[in-house]
């Protein structure tokens, strides 16, 4: 009896501390949206309108309109999606070797290559800025995209190795047996089989690619290059109290993409991020 | 199996005829090469370059370069140091020990709600997590719009509804770093509860039997079982969210841009600003290469603490 009534006390304090707790992650995003939606005159209003009286999609139109954000979208996409292309295709031979091949060195090897993700991203910036001026490679992205591969190389070792770890030896065993050489085995039997943990590593690079906003700020100045997150840096830096209502809009035009994914992909993020951070 | 004849591919990288998936003979170097060489070229290089910078007098915009240690000590007597190093201590520790908390208090709340079968906690899991994908500089830019102190600002909007004064979030010195630490809490609280959550996950249930058999409080649970089966994952996150909140200013640079004065202008701020407002290549490698030894001998100091096993893998 004593017990069931605390039992429900318990579970009430459960619900009040996840309301607080939700609320206080929700609410910025609420508020990006209610402004995003108001009129000019509303955004005036501040709080006392969350809800606006007269919600308009106006100002989605007008961004991506006036101000090449489609543009901008459409680079961000492309340079994520290049990078973690890059990352996967480079990492996974080393992921397959961590996971598959006996040699010595190999866990000193893999802490080494974890270790380098400790290294800030301005610590090379700095010296691979001059180094891509020499070979023109300022303001492309070929130059961006490197650099994305290269960052997110450490974890993407990481993951696959994960990935790779878990199919099944039995089957390159037969492949063996069949008269497979070692790459064809990779090639048709291991990276098929590895399918969905290798497009959660992409994903998870996609996702971090699209947040990145030093490498980008640092080599691209013509803003027809941008991605999304220089576009609204610099955007910020332009608008005014008057234009918060577009800026509040291409915020949210900015990180719908990466909310989607992460919606439509959850598992399969939050898998990927737990395997490499516990195993780390 | 022995028996069999396994035809033999030519070349001898499956090694013993005994054993079809030998790997143990296998040369591991060409499936390590490509990524051995992009560290090469995109790390170690550019540190040793770093390294080297940090000893001349270089400049972004070109010039002979000569050895010497003026950047050296130009950067070391540089009157704005102490105040840019106690910014990056405050910001750090006050990010990664709020993330840790409040990451390891939702995962112990859904894991409590999942354990009683209360629904909606993965919707609580989700929405915190949804915070962890938005960028940083939309991070900036969310909590610039919640902290703004023109008439629509969200929070002091709310404070003259409710009758109370205003609030100057971003102008004020000292508010302007808390207003940082949390909007930079916001978005990284999501890694912590995600890892937190997975090692809570791993903990044997009959541990918590054992002590509820002798009578253990919930208090008593948690600190005695709980914290001590965490060790190593609280730690491990440690390092990395550490080292992620010294590196990073996209939210800072979006929400105060360092400001005002120097108040929320951290290392990696400054050694930006250094190189490419200042145009100060060599001074601007002392800083990065300064972020980096503190970002190794922060790592150290963890690792000194993880448990023997861990730390062997």
């Amino acid at each position: 009896m004593i017990r069931t009534r605390f039992s429900v006390l318990a579970d009430i304090a459960t619900y009040v501390a996840a309301l607080v707790i939700a609320a206080f992650f929700l609410i910025p995003l609420a508020w990006l949206v209610s402004l995003a939606v108001r009129t000019p005159q509303e955004i005036f209003f501040g709080a006392s309108r969350f809800i606006p009286e007269n919600p308009t999609l106006a100002n989605f139109g007008q961004v991506l309109t006036d101000t090449g954000f489609l543009t901008y979208l459409w680079n961000g996409l492309k340079l994520s999606g290049l990078g973690a292309l890059g990352a996967v295709l480079v990492a996974a031979p080393a992921a397959y070797a961590f996971s598959r091949l006996n040699f010595r060195g190999r866990s000193g090897l893999m802490m080494a290559i974890l270790a380098v993700q400790m290294v800030s991203g301005l610590v090379i910036l700095i010296p691979l800025y001059r180094y891509m001026g020499r070979l023109g490679l300022l303001e492309s992205h070929v130059g961006v995209t490197a650099i994305y591969v290269a960052i997110g190389l450490p974890i993407t070792v990481w993951l696959l190795k994960t990935a790779f770890d878990g199919v099944p030896i039995v089957l390159e065993e037969a492949a063996a047996i069949d008269g497979y050489k070692r790459l064809e085995t990779f090639i048709r039997i291991t990276l098929p089989l590895a399918g969905p943990g290798i497009a959660s590593a992409l994903i998870l690079n996609m996702i971090l690619n699209w947040s990145q906003f030093l490498v980008p700020f640092i080599m691209l100045t013509e803003s027809s290059k941008w991605p999304i997150s220089v576009a609204i840096y610099n955007y910020a830096g332009s608008t005014t109290a008057t234009t918060t209502h577009l800026l509040a809009a291409a915020c949210l035009i900015a990180l719908v993409p990466a909310i989607v994914a992460f919606l439509l992909l959850q598992r399969a993020i939050v898998s990927a991020l737990t395997a490499g951070a516990i195993k780390g | 199996m022995t028996d069999r004849k396994v035809p033999m591919p030519t070349g001898t990288d499956y090694g013993s005829r005994h054993n079809p998936m030998p790997g143990i003979s296998a040369s591991p170097w060409p499936w390590l090469a490509p990524v051995l060489v992009v560290i090469g070229v995109f790390y170690l290089y550019p540190i040793l370059d770093a390294l080297r910078l940090a000893f001349t007098n270089a400049s972004l915009t070109g010039g002979g370069e000569q050895y010497t240690t003026r950047s050296l000590q130009w950067v070391m007597s540089n009157p704005a140091l102490p105040t840019v190093l106690s910014n990056t201590a405050v910001f750090t520790i006050a990010s990664v020990v709020g993330q840790q908390l409040l990451g390891l208090g939702i995962a112990l709340l859904v894991i409590r709600g999942e354990r009683n079968k209360l629904p909606g906690m993965l919707l609580l899991r989700t929405i915190v997590l949804a915070a962890w994908v938005v960028p940083g500089i939309a991070n900036g830019i969310i909590w610039s719009m919640l902290f703004s102190e023109s008439p629509f600002g969200a929070i002091n909007s709310v404070l003259r509804l409710l009758d109370l004064p205003p609030v100057a979030w971003l102008s004020n010195p000292a508010n302007a770093m808390m207003s940082a630490i949390i909007a930079n809490i916001w978005q990284g609280t999501a890694f912590s509860m995600i890892v937190l959550y997975a090692a809570l996950k791993t903990i044997d249930p009959a541990l918590y039997e054992a002590a509820a058999v002798d009578g253990a409080k919930p208090w008593e649970r948690f600190w005695f079982i709980t914290l001590p089966q965490m060790r190593a994952a609280l730690l491990v996150n440690s390092i990395l969210i550490t080292i992620q909140t010294l590196n990073t200013f996209d939210t800072i640079i979006a929400l105060t841009g360092g400001g005002p004065g120097r108040a929320t202008e951290v290392l990696s701020l400054f050694a930006y600003n250094t190189v490419f407002y200042s145009f100060d290549l060599a001074g601007g490698s002392v800083l990065s290469i300064v972020l980096l030894a503190i970002s190794l001998a922060l790592a150290a100091l963890y690792a000194l603490f993880l448990p023997r096993r861990e730390a062997d893998q």
